[in-house]
């Protein structure tokens, strides 16, 4: 007994020391080495680093704002009323999370951007002579954010309020609360937990939102293009303050909205029903209802449809005409014959597929630690899973990149910039949130005497875990793996700041195809993208 | 006897054949009555018709006169306690006391702390305004519901399987006190419940629900002593049923069905001849499972020492229910 508590503590020190080396430590790194006298002093004189601070905090909270408004009441209208479509569609509209942001501001881009589909059509209705309007600035990044993220709302809401007890409104009821005391006073008070996950959810994104401000951006900078255009201008001590001041706001904003979900615990003491959805009785509402969510959907599938055609055009076929003169597979043929072009989707799959299989280890060895050992510091491992998700990816990739720069063997520090280690080390640190907290989830659901009835029955420490444990976290493990791996797969924030030639990743040969006009390949690019994500997150989801 | 609470020819269908009712009722002022069933009876349903969830399909729900078929929930002043409570989580102690209290009216705040207190007093919880709802225990909840389905003062008190979420050990004891707060508060009460012992010891009346009739209503004697049909008869305690020949030697005039109670049986020197099986020792007394010469089953309940397994025994009955 004696050897085996401290074989498990060892374990457990281990962990935690290789957690902290990872996602501590090169904070740490940064925020000692940003303690820089004159690049403090450039950061708190120059104008343009205020804006750019301002501008990350007000995107965010508009983004919140905009998400919500489309989110919460599309969460109801789904959850509660019933119409024609309505499984297809609530299923239809929650798809932009799982595609990656890169994918989904290129086909905005493409959609409607000053030579975009819409654009082109109204230039050549009109006979303009210019394109109608440039998708620049703050506006055309709220568009995008508010599009991608109201999916948050959306998911939370439907969650909240599937979770809801039926019970629960038919007691208010007769205690005497109409339709809208019942919402004021009990529907809206038992979705607070869910609607400031989502809140904070949507705020952590727009705060740590690199594609949409770096294509759309133009003059405008919020904070993490600012971290990526100065780092690119060699000023890196400047960079390393601009990063530390973006992770202030980041903890800022958890700890605000924190206190503002308080700590009741909202969870019913009988198990509950759900309200079961009211078919809509009249038929001019019902269709109306329809006609709404059917609208909403293509709009929503829009963007990747337009994506799609554009992938189909040839370079240098599509000049000025409203729709393309040709279409074929040349840019597919080009993807997958050439074999500078197929390098990209190779370096990305192979990286996130090695990223995400030691993410999950990493949480299955945390889950075991946690749940079953329950070692004394479980906590601080957990908070160590979680961190990565309270800072944006900008912060960590800049804080790989200064530490992983430099050889200090005794300090922990080795050169691993501009080795292939470094993006899968990079996108690790990102999955570890994602596949920690799944696999925590289904681990805390998985009933020990599963296991212990596995040992009476003669199984061993690892025919157990093969047999019983893992088949049983598998939803969650699932779940969370899946999510990494489309994360690592479309990532930009990481890769934009630490790749390499040799190392590229599919979004930076996205970048540099838009860069070159060859939009062909770029969609061809996101297409692809858009599939294996599809592809992978609908196995994940599976159960 | 008047009636307050009348229930007149009330159905509900759901599709798939599925009906309940019609069903009519009378209730008396003050009055708990029990709808008894097995599960699919029927008997969420009427309690939820009751309360205004469901709307009837047919039918007549008077409360004092008062047509109140149509009366949505909010509005007709029935106090419901749900099965597992459904206290709002949200919310402490008194605040969920309180929650049917606001908005009747613009009472003013001393005066709902004031009924808020009582209705807690009432359920023994005094002093439990500020506790969280999650903190107290299983018991403790179900008073709460109580409290708060009686503070804005109904016409009517329904509860779902009040007592199916406690432990068996703190049912008995908080089935004395369920009963002895309705009675002191005189409130018409309708419960559901599919425990015939609950029924017996917490109900005025029982209404005996099969099938999504209403099979029998009475006093808990009456439906022992005189079941009006096989049904109750088998589902209202423990009956052994006899037909033909086994039915004659009992004493029946051989037309019908005889139904005879466990207790009602007893060894004799002669009369139904059969070969005990088993015997379940309950303390007091044992059950000897009798093996007729048909081959039928039945059970007597008798002195422990009464019969051995395997021995050759002659069954009389005391009393008989002629079907």
């Amino acid at each position: 007994m004696i050897r085996r508590l401290r074989n498990t503590d060892l374990a457990a020190v281990a962990l935690t020391l290789l957690l902290a080396w990872l996602v501590v430590y090169p904070i740490l790194v940064v925020g000692a080495d940003a303690a820089d006298g004159t690049a403090l002093r450039a950061f708190v004189t120059r104008p343009g680093e205020w804006a750019a601070l301002w501008a990350s905090v007000w995107i965010s909270l508009v983004s919140v704002i905009l998400a919500a408004a489309i989110g919460i009441p599309l969460a109801f209208l789904f959850e509660w009323f019933d119409f024609p479509g309505r499984k297809t569609l609530g299923a239809l509209i929650a798809l932009p999370v799982v595609l990656p942001p890169l994918v989904g501001v290129i086909a905005f881009l493409f959609l409607y951007g000053e030579s975009g589909f819409i654009a082109r059509a109204i230039q050549a209705a009109l006979h303009l002579q210019n394109a109608p309007w440039r998708l620049q600035g703050a506006v055309a990044i709220l568009l995008v954010h508010a599009y991608s993220m109201y999916v948050y709302f959306y998911l939370f809401t439907r969650a909240g309020l599937a979770k809801l007890d039926v019970s629960m409104l038919e007691a208010a009821q007769a205690l005497g609360a109409d339709r809208r005391a019942t919402l004021r006073r009990v529907i809206v008070p038992l979705l607070r937990p869910s609607l400031v996950g989502a809140a904070m959810l949507t705020f952590m994104t727009a705060l740590g939102s690199f594609s949409a401000p770096y294509i759309f951006g133009g003059g405008f900078r919020v904070m993490t293009t600012q971290i990526v255009a100065t780092k690119l201008n060699g000023d890196l001590p400047l960079a390393m303050v601009e990063t530390v001041a973006l992770a202030v706001i980041a903890v800022l904003g958890l700890v605000i909205l924190r206190r503002t979900e308080g700590d009741d615990i909202l969870v019913a003491l009988g198990k509950g029903i759900a309200p079961r959805p009211r078919p809509i009785r009249r038929a001019s509402v019902r269709w109306l209802a329809a006609a709404l969510g059917w609208g909403f959907a293509v709009l929503l599938l829009l963007p990747h449809l337009t994506l799609l055609l554009v992938s189909l055009v040839p370079y240098g076929a599509w000049t000025t005409e409203i729709l393309p003169p040709v279409i074929n597979l040349e840019n597919y043929r080009r993807l997958f014959s050439e074999a500078e072009r197929l390098r990209p989707m190779v370096n990305s799959l192979w990286m996130a597929a090695v990223s995400t299989a030691i993410a999950v280890a990493l949480a299955l060895a945390a889950g075991w630690l946690i749940v079953r050992r329950r070692v004394a510091w479980r906590r601080v491992i957990e908070g160590l899973l979680a961190l990565p998700w309270a800072l944006p990816g900008t912060v960590f990739a800049i804080a790989l990149a200064i530490t992983f720069s430099v050889h200090a063997p005794l300090q922990l520090r080795f050169v691993l910039v501009g080795t292939a280690v470094i993006l899968p080390l990079a996108y690790l640190v990102r999955a570890l949130p994602l596949t920690g907290r799944g696999i925590l989830a289904s681990y805390r659901q998985l009933d020990p005497s599963l296991e212990e009835a596995a040992a009476s029955l003669g199984a061993g420490r690892w025919r157990t875990l093969a047999r019983v444990t893992l088949p049983q976290l598998r939803p969650g493990l699932a779940a969370g793996a899946s999510l990494a791996f489309v994360a690592a797969l479309g990532d930009i924030v990481a890769s934009i700041v630490l790749y390499t030639y040799e190392t590229r990743p599919v979004s930076i040969e996205i970048l540099s195809s838009l860069r070159l006009s060859e939009t062909g390949v770029a969609a061809a690019f996101g297409v692809v993208l858009m599939l294996v994500s599809a592809i992978v997150l609908g196995v994940g989801a599976r159960r | 006897m008047s009636t307050f609470l009348q229930i007149q020819a009330i159905e509900k269908g759901w599709g798939h054949g599925v009906t309940v009712g019609p069903v009519t009722l009378d209730i008396a002022r003050g009055e708990i009555l029990a709808l008894l069933g097995p599960s699919g009876s029927g008997k969420t349903t009427m309690l939820r018709l009751l309360a205004g969830f469901e709307t009837a399909d047919g039918g007549r729900i008077a409360v004092a006169g008062e047509d109140v078929t149509t009366v949505p929930p909010a509005r007709r002043r029935f106090g419901m306690v749900f099965q597992h409570y459904a206290l709002f989580p949200h919310l402490d102690v008194g605040e969920n006391v309180g929650f049917g209290l606001q908005g009747r009216g613009k009472g003013d705040e001393g005066r709902a702390t004031q009924q808020i207190s009582e209705a807690l007093a009432l359920v023994d919880l005094a002093g439990f305004e500020r506790r969280k709802v999650h903190e107290l225990s299983g018991g403790q909840q179900q008073r709460v519901a109580l409290a708060r389905a009686l503070a804005p003062e109904p016409r009517v008190l329904l509860l779902d399987e009040p007592l199916s979420n406690l432990d068996p050990a703190l049912r008995e004891r908080t089935r004395h006190e369920l009963r002895e707060v309705i009675k002191r508060v005189g409130i018409t009460t309708v419960f559901v419940t599919h425990e015939q012992e609950e029924a017996f010891d917490l109900g005025d009346r029982i209404a005996v629900l099969n099938d999504g009739h209403l099979e029998q209503v009475g006093a808990p004697d009456d439906l022992y002593e005189h079941p009006s049909n096989l049904f109750v008869a088998t589902f209202v305690g423990r009956a052994n049923v006899f037909r033909g020949p086994s039915a004659r030697a009992l004493g029946g005039n051989g037309t019908g069905i005889l139904v005879v109670r466990p207790e009602r049986l007893r060894f004799a020197e002669a009369g139904l001849p059969g070969v005990v099986r088993e015997r379940r020792y309950t303390g007091v007394a044992a059950f000897f499972l009798v093996e007729g010469d048909d081959q039928q089953r039945f059970e007597v309940l008798a002195e422990p020492d009464a019969a051995r397994v395997g021995q050759r025994v002659y069954v009389e009955a005391t009393r008989v229910i002629a079907l």
